[in-house]
C-alpha cells in the first residue's frame, strides 16, 4: 500500500487532517441533523399553532356561516410564505373555505377526507388538522399544510456552511499539522541522519541531540548509549590491537634475540668444547713431559739408594729416600690430575671383573699398614660371611678403597679404623656395601657440602697441614658413580667419621666397549686352559737388543719366548702361538704398541691374552685404558716383571678371573724394603 | 299557520344539519327561514358573548332570553334552544310584554325586542342603560339609538350590527370572533357604519 510507504512527515499530517475532518464532519452533521430535527419540530410546533389561531379565528364565521370571513382569515396565511394551502371543513366534511398560495385550486391534491386531529409529515409537506370549536363545541376542521420551506431552506444553507466550514477548517488543519508534525518527525529524521551517518563513515563519535523528553527523546538517549558502548568497545579493541601488535612485536625481537643467544651459545659451546679438547690435550701431554723427568728422578734415585746403601753411607740414604717419596707423590699428583681430566672428558671407562672382594681388602690393609703405623692407627677388618666375589672394575675398586682407608689414616691420630664389608640386598639388587669408620678429626656440615668437589677439601688449613690435592675423594665419588654406586659421609667434627660406599655386586655397563671386554673375560677363560701347558711369551719390540734381553731373561724363568718386530708381525704371531702373554713396546715406527695393544684387544681371539706394557711412555693409565693388564716402565725391573709373570702363570693356572697380582701392590707399596726402582703401579696413589 | 308551522321545522332540521343550504333556503324565500336563522344566531351569541359573574345567582344559573314585543319567531327559538347548554347553564325563553312585564326584564341576559316595540326604544334603553343585558333588535337605527346587536338584511344574507359602546355600558363582553362579523355602529347620533 501506498499510504504505508509515505513519508513520517506526510503520514503524520494526513492522520492530522482525515482525523480532524472525520470528527469535525462528524459532530457537524449530527449538530445539523439535531438542528434540522428540532427546526423541523418547531415548524412543526409553529404550524399547530398557527392551526389553531386561525380555527379559532375562524370559529365565529363558522357559526355565523360567514363564508367571506372565513376566506378574509385564511388569507391572512398570505403572510406566512411555507403555508401553501389551508381549508376549512365544515362538520360533514364539505369545505367551507379554502386558501391556496399559488391561487390554483388543487382538489386532488387535497385529502379526500379528514382526518383524526394532529400533525403528519407526507411527501416533504407537512399538514396539520385542527379541530375547529366554540366553546368546546365542534364546529368544523381546519387543515393546513406547509411545504416546509424554511426548513429545506435552512438544510441547503447549513449544508452549503459545513462545507465550506469543512474545507476552511481542513485547510487550517492542514497548515497546522504540517507545522506541528515537526515535532515528532524532526526528531525521528535527526536520529535516522545520525544513524545514516554513523553507519556510513563508521563514526561512532556522533551523537544524536535530544530535543524533548518524550519516548523518541529516549530513544535517543538509547541510541546515545548503544553508540557509547559500542564506541567504547572499539577503542578497546583497537587498543588490544594496538597492544597485540606491539607484543608480536616484542616476541618476535625476543625470538630474533634468543635465535641470537642461541647461536651465541652454540659458538660458544664449541668454543668451549674445542678449549676442553685443547685442555686434555695439553693435560695429557703435560703429564707425559712430567712424567718422563720424573722417571729420572725416582729411577736414579732409587738407584742411588741401593748403591748408597750398598757402599755403606746410611746418612745419605734418608735423603734420598725423601728425593724418592716426593718424586712419587708428584706422580701420584700428575695420576689424579689426568684421572679426572680422564673422567671429566668422559674417556674413563669401565673394565668388568669378577674378583674375591676379601682379597681385595686383604691387598688394601697390607698396602696401608705403614700409612696406619706413621700416625699409630690400627687397622681392624670385619668381613661378613655372605660376601664372596663382585663383578666391577677392580682397579678403580681398589683406588676407591685405597682413597678412604689412606684418608681415614692421614686424618686420624693414635686412632682405630675399622673396615666393614657386607652384602645387603636392595631394590630387588645385591650391594656389597664397604664401610671405612675413623675416629679422626671429622668433617662439619660445611665441609660436607664441597667434599666431593675436585679440588675442594675440607679447608685450606688442611691442605697445608695434611697436604693432598684434594681430588681423592673427587675421583672416588666418580668411580662410585661410574659403577652406579652410592657413597655418604657421616661425621661430626671431632667425631670421626663413615665412608660408606654401596657397589652393586655385578656392575652392569651398557657401552659396547665393557661388554666386549666382558665378552673377552670369558674367552679368555676359555682359551687360558688349553694353553696352559705352552706357557708361551710373545715380546714386541723394535729394539732387537731389547727383544735379545727380554728372551733371555724369561727363558731363565722357564718360559717359551717368541719375538715380533713390529706391531703387524706381533698381531700375527699372537694370532699363529695364543701365547700366555704379551709385553708390548709403545713407540715403534709404521704401528705403535698402542694401536696394536687396540687392535689385540678388539680382536675376539687375542683379546683374552693378558698384555704387560713395557715402554718408556708414562701413560700407564691409557694402557690400562686399552687394557692393558700392567705397565712397566723401561728401564724394566726385572724382579718387577718376574713376579708379575709368575703371577700370571699362576693366576692361569689357578684362577681364570683374577690377573691382577695381589703381591705386586705389595711390594710397590713397600719400596723400602725393594729394588723395585721405577715400577708403578695403581696402588701407589696417594692424596 | 299549522302548514307554515310544518314547513318551518322542516327547514329548521334541514337548517341544523346542512346549515349554509338552509341559510340560502332561508333567506331565499320565507320570513320563517328569515327568523330561524336569526334564532340560530341569537343562540350564537350567547356563546360569544360574556356577562358579568355578578349577572347570574348561580354558576349554572340558566340564560335568560327574553322576547319583548311581538314574537317573530314562533317556537322555533325554544325549538333551537332547547336541551342547549352554554358551558354549565341551559338557556329558557321568555315572551314579556312593555305594559306588564318591564319588571322581569332585570332577569333577562339576551333581550330581543321586537318591531312593536320601536316606539318604546328610548325608554327600554333608559331601563336596560346599566344591567348585564346583551339587546338584539331589528328596528333601523336600534343599535345607534343604544342597542347592543341589530340584524339586517345584506344580499339575502342575515348580517348584525354591534354598538361596542352599548355592550360596554351593558358591562358585557364580546368575543372578538363574533365582532370581526359584525358591522361596528358608533353610539347616539353617528350614523357610520364600518365593515367587519
Amino acid at each position: 500500500m501506498i499510504l504505508q510507504n509515505l513519508s513520517i512527515k506526510r503520514k503524520l499530517t494526513l492522520i492530522t487532517m482525515l482525523t480532524s475532518s472525520i470528527a469535525l464532519i462528524l459532530s457537524s452533521v449530527s449538530f445539523l441533523i439535531y438542528d434540522l430535527v428540532s427546526f423541523r419540530n418547531l415548524l412543526k410546533q409553529d404550524l399547530m399553532t398557527q392551526a389553531e389561531i386561525i380555527g379559532y379565528n375562524s370559529a365565529g364565521a363558522m357559526e355565523f356561516k360567514d363564508e367571506p370571513a372565513a376566506t378574509a382569515t385564511l388569507s391572512a396565511l398570505t403572510a406566512k410564505e411555507d403555508i401553501v394551502t389551508a381549508v376549512l371543513y365544515k362538520p360533514d366534511g364539505k369545505i367551507f373555505a379554502h386558501y391556496f398560495r399559488t391561487n390554483k385550486a388543487l382538489p386532488g391534491f387535497l385529502p379526500s377526507h379528514l382526518q383524526e386531529k394532529g400533525y403528519r409529515f407526507e411527501a416533504g409537506y407537512l399538514e396539520v388538522f385542527q379541530d375547529v370549536t366554540i366553546n368546546g363545541e365542534h364546529v368544523g376542521t381546519l387543515f393546513l399544510q406547509s411545504d416546509m420551506r424554511q426548513w429545506s431552506l435552512r438544510a441547503k444553507r447549513y449544508a452549503n456552511i459545513l462545507i465550506i466550514f469543512v474545507l476552511v477548517s481542513g485547510l487550517f488543519a492542514l497548515f497546522v499539522s504540517s507545522k506541528l508534525q515537526g515535532l515528532i518527525s524532526k526528531p525521528i529524521l535527526h536520529l535516522e541522519d545520525t544513524m545514516r551517518m554513523v553507519s556510513s563513515n563508521k563514526n561512532y563519535a556522533v551523537r544524536a541531540v535530544k530535543t524533548y523528553g518524550d519516548e523518541i527523546g529516549r530513544l535517543i538517549d538509547g541510541f546515545n548509549t548503544m553508540l557509547s558502548e559500542i564506541q567504547q568497545r572499539d577503542t578497546a579493541l583497537q587498543s588490544t590491537n594496538g597492544e597485540l601488535k606491539t607484543r608480536t612485536q616484542e616476541l618476535e625481537q625476543e625470538v630474533f634475540q634468543r635465535k641470537q643467544t642461541q647461536e651465541e651459545l652454540l659458538s660458544a659451546k664449541h668454543a668451549a668444547e674445542d678449549a676442553n679438547r685443547a685442555k686434555s690435550t695439553f693435560l695429557a701431554n703435560m703429564s707425559h713431559e712430567l712424567r718422563t723427568p720424573l722417571n729420572a728422578i725416582i729411577g736414579y734415585s732409587e738407584m742411588l739408594e741401593e748403591e748408597t746403601r750398598d757402599s755403606g753411607k746410611i746418612e745419605n740414604v734418608q735423603d734420598l729416600k725423601k728425593i724418592q717419596s716426593a718424586g712419587k707423590h708428584l706422580l701420584s699428583l700428575i695420576n689424579d690430575v689426568l684421572d679426572l681430566s680422564k673422567i671429566e672428558a668422559g674417556k674413563m671407562g669401565l673394565h668388568l671383573e669378577t674378583f674375591e672382594v676379601s682379597q681385595v681388602i686383604e691387598e688394601m690393609v697390607t698396602t696401608l699398614q705403614s700409612a696406619a703405623a706413621k700416625n699409630a692407627n690400627s687397622i681392624h677388618v670385619h668381613l661378613a660371611e655372605n660376601v664372596s666375589v663382585m663383578k666391577a672394575d677392580i682397579t678403580k675398586v681398589r683406588q676407591i678403597l685405597f682413597n678412604l682407608l689412606s684418608n681415614a689414616c692421614k686424618f686420624t691420630d693414635h686412632g682405630t679404623i675399622s673396615v666393614n664389608v657386607e652384602q645387603i640386598k636392595s631394590e630387588d639388587r645385591d650391594w656389597i656395601r664397604f664401610q671405612v669408620h675413623d675416629t679422626g678429626i671429622g668433617i662439619s656440615a660445611k665441609q660436607k657440602e664441597n667434599l666431593f668437589q675436585e679440588f675442594a677439601q675440607a679447608d685450606a688449613s688442611i691442605a697445608r697441614k695434611y697436604g693432598g690435592t684434594g681430588l681423592g675423594l673427587a675421583i672416588t665419588h666418580r668411580f662410585v658413580q661410574l659403577m652406579k654406586g652410592q657413597i655418604n659421609v657421616e661425621s661430626e667434627p671431632g667425631q670421626g667419621a663413615i665412608f660408606t660406599v654401596q657397589l652393586p655386586a655385578q656392575v652392569v655397563i651398557e657401552s659396547t666397549e665393557s661388554k666386549q671386554s666382558e665378552s673377552a673375560g670369558k674367552v679368555l677363560a676359555a682359551s687360558s686352559e688349553t694353553k696352559t701347558g705352552l706357557e708361551t711369551i710373545l715380546v714386541i719390540d723394535d729394539d732387537p737388543s731389547v727383544r735379545d734381553l727380554m728372551s733371555r731373561f724369561l727363558t731363565k724363568l722357564n718360559f717359551h719366548v717368541v719375538a715380533a718386530a713390529n706391531g703387524e708381525e706381533g698381531i700375527r704371531l699372537a694370532k699363529q702361538v695364543h701365547p700366555l702373554l704379551i709385553t708390548l713396546d709403545v713407540v715403534m715406527p709404521d704401528c705403535d704398541g698402542w694401536a696394536v695393544l687396540n687392535r689385540l684387544k678388539s680382536d675376539s681371539e687375542l683379546a683374552e691374552i693378558p698384555v704387560i706394557m713395557v715402554t718408556v711412555v708414562d701413560n700407564e693409565a691409557m694402557g690400562l685404558e686399552l687394557g692393558a693388564s700392567n705397565y712397566l716402565i723401561k728401564p724394566v725391573d726385572r724382579d718387577r716383571l718376574a713376579v708379575l709373570v709368575e703371577k700370571h702363570r699362576i693366576t692361569r693356572s689357578t684362577t681364570i678371573t683374577d690377573d691382577n697380582p695381589v703381591p705386586l701392590s705389595y711390594v710397590a707399596d713397600r719400596p723400602a724394603g725393594s729394588k723395585t726402582a721405577g715400577t708403578r703401579t695403581s696402588r701407589s696413589r696417594r692424596n | 299557520m299549522l302548514r307554515r308551522l310544518g314547513i318551518l321545522i322542516v327547514a329548521l332540521s334541514v337548517s341544523l344539519s346542512w346549515a349554509p343550504e338552509s341559510i340560502a333556503q332561508a333567506s331565499e324565500s320565507s320570513d320563517s327561514s328569515e327568523y330561524l336563522i336569526k334564532a340560530g344566531f341569537i343562540y350564537n351569541f350567547a356563546k360569544f358573548v360574556e356577562w358579568p359573574a355578578a349577572a347570574f345567582a348561580q354558576p349554572d344559573s340558566p340564560i335568560v332570553i327574553g322576547i319583548l314585543g311581538t314574537d317573530p319567531f314562533g317556537n322555533l327559538i325554544d325549538r333551537i334552544v332547547e336541551n342547549k347548554k352554554i358551558g354549565a347553564r341551559g338557556l329558557v325563553v321568555k315572551r314579556l310584554k312593555w305594559s306588564t312585564d318591564l319588571k322581569d326584564l332585570k332577569d333577562c341576559k339576551i333581550l330581543f325586542v321586537g318591531a312593536s316595540e320601536k316606539a318604546h326604544l328610548d325608554d327600554l334603553v333608559q331601563i336596560v342603560k346599566s344591567l348585564p343585558i346583551l339587546t338584539v333588535g331589528e328596528t333601523p337605527g336600534f343599535a345607534e339609538r343604544g342597542g347592543v346587536i341589530r340584524f339586517v338584511l345584506e344580499d339575502n344574507r342575515v348580517r348584525f350590527e354591534i354598538n361596542v359602546e352599548a355592550a360596554r355600558q351593558a358591562d358585557l363582553t364580546i368575543s372578538s370572533r363574533l365582532l370581526t362579523l359584525a358591522r361596528i355602529i358608533q353610539q347616539a347620533n353617528a350614523d357610520t357604519r364600518k365593515p367587519g
